[in-house]
């Protein structure tokens, strides 16, 4: 259990995600349109993100640093072709030490196991109880200092 | 009008009295002959197959144990579903404990994700566009109606009805079957990309950075496709990078508008801090 716990937290340590720019982008000192632009970025750029605020990520390129538009970046997995792990973990915890299939409770969601699933309704039972009241709810967003704001359905 | 004042009685007469049975069936055969058998599912029905078809997902994977993160994440998904058209809805938010990355929408206003994809994620701010996600499926009813759909296929009129009225009968067990199978086929690419949209809007609503469901979808593209982890969201989903272009023709105005809005980052760690 707890391999399976830090297995799932590396992305969260990994500090600068390798991506590329998807168009010719300006490199920005601050985030935003009118801050001043460090470098002009060929499309396809390689880059290191290193963090997001909004609408724009911090990235290092080309020996310098600055903002680009989050949209503008794809991350590239060269590098990351691998398996997070959870097929080796499941292929160890099924086989066992008698060799027969043992049932962990740690194969989770897959197309299988939801086809073959058996109501549970002492969880559904539980996960009622969990349930926010819209006041409760409003409270909860106010302690965060957020505001509904109307905001249209595109279409 | 007729054949709703029919249907009525008969539906009203039956639990009472097992004798209208042979009334209830003259109805149905009635309207089915007309060949307008009616397959509407109501907002009560909705919400009773949603019930079975959540329980059958918690069957799959139960709840993580953790009361706090679960009522966390009930807090953020109420609020978001308090700004939409649907806020009379039972809402129900729940963290399964499984290790892949997914989210489920249930019909009548249950939400899943997973604690592989929470885990993955930065702030309370990408919480709420994915719940916001789901949250969209549910106010279109993406789900209803490809279980509608795949009703009138596979169940003849009178077992549909019979599915709609009696929650332990063997029709009503084939049609839960028949919804939860589309968590593994998934749904239209459309509505896929309609959820996204809604998710950015409803995001924004409730007065989250607009950013948080792009900023989940650009750490799904940088997981290699071909990983256990996300190989059943992959297959249903499309692409990571087709949901963000997509997002980036229709969504840029609000995501613009709304970009300054909190991430509220510090809470969403805390929430997930160990017991």
């Amino acid at each position: 259990m707890k391999a399976i716990c830090i297995l799932l937290l590396l992305p969260l340590l990994a500090w600068a995600e390798p991506a590329a720019v998807i168009r010719a982008t300006e490199l920005k000192k601050d985030p935003a349109t009118d801050a001043p632009t460090v470098a002009e970025l060929p499309e396809s750029t390689s880059v290191d993100a290193l963090e997001r605020r909004g609408g724009w990520t911090r990235v290092r390129a080309a020996g310098a640093e600055g903002w680009v538009k989050m949209l503008a970046l794809r991350y590239g997995t060269p590098g990351r072709q691998g398996e997070s792990g959870l097929a080796q973990i499941f292929n160890v915890a099924r086989t066992g030490s008698s060799g027969a299939q043992v049932t962990t409770g740690v194969r989770g969601l897959d197309a299988e196991s939801i086809a073959g699933a058996q109501p549970n309704p002492a969880e559904l039972q539980k996960m009622q109880a969990y349930a926010a009241t819209p006041d409760a709810a409003a409270a909860f967003a106010a302690q965060a200092k957020l505001q509904a704001v109307a905001v249209e359905e595109p279409q | 009008m007729i054949r709703a004042a029919v249907l009525a009685a008969a539906l009203v007469a039956l639990p009472a009295h097992a004798q209208f049975n042979f009334d209830l069936n003259r109805a149905i055969e009635s309207v089915r002959k007309l060949g307008r058998a009616t397959t509407e599912i109501d907002e009560k029905q909705e919400i009773e197959i949603g019930r079975d078809m959540a329980a059958r997902l918690l069957g799959a994977a139960p709840l993580v144990n953790d009361a706090r993160l679960q009522r966390y994440v009930n807090n953020v998904g109420r609020w978001l579903a308090s700004q939409t058209e649907r806020p009379g809805l039972p809402w129900r938010f729940g963290v399964l404990d499984a290790p892949q990355v997914n989210a489920f929408a249930v019909p009548g206003g249950t939400i899943f994700v997973t604690r592989g994809l929470v885990q993955r994620m930065r702030s309370e701010a990408e919480l709420a566009g994915v719940l916001a996600h789901e949250i969209g499926h549910v106010l279109k009813k993406h789900h209803l109606k490809a279980i509608q759909k795949g009703a009138q296929a596979e169940l003849a009129g009178e077992a549909l009805s019979m599915a709609m009225r009696d929650s332990n009968s063997e029709a009503r067990a084939k049609l839960v079957r028949f919804g939860s199978e589309i968590y593994s086929r998934g749904l239209d690419k459309s509505d896929e990309l309609e959820a996204d949209r809604l998710g950015v809007v409803i995001g924004s609503r409730g007065g989250y950075d607009a950013y948080g469901l792009p900023a989940v979808l650009q750490m799904l593209q940088a997981m290699n496709a071909q990983d256990s982890a996300v190989a059943l969201m992959f297959k249903t989903h499309p692409a990571p990078a087709e949901r963000l272009d997509a997002l980036t023709e229709k969504m840029q105005p609000t995501l613009d508008a709304y970009a300054a809005q909190p991430s509220v980052v510090e809470r969403f760690r805390q929430a997930l801090q160990p017991k």
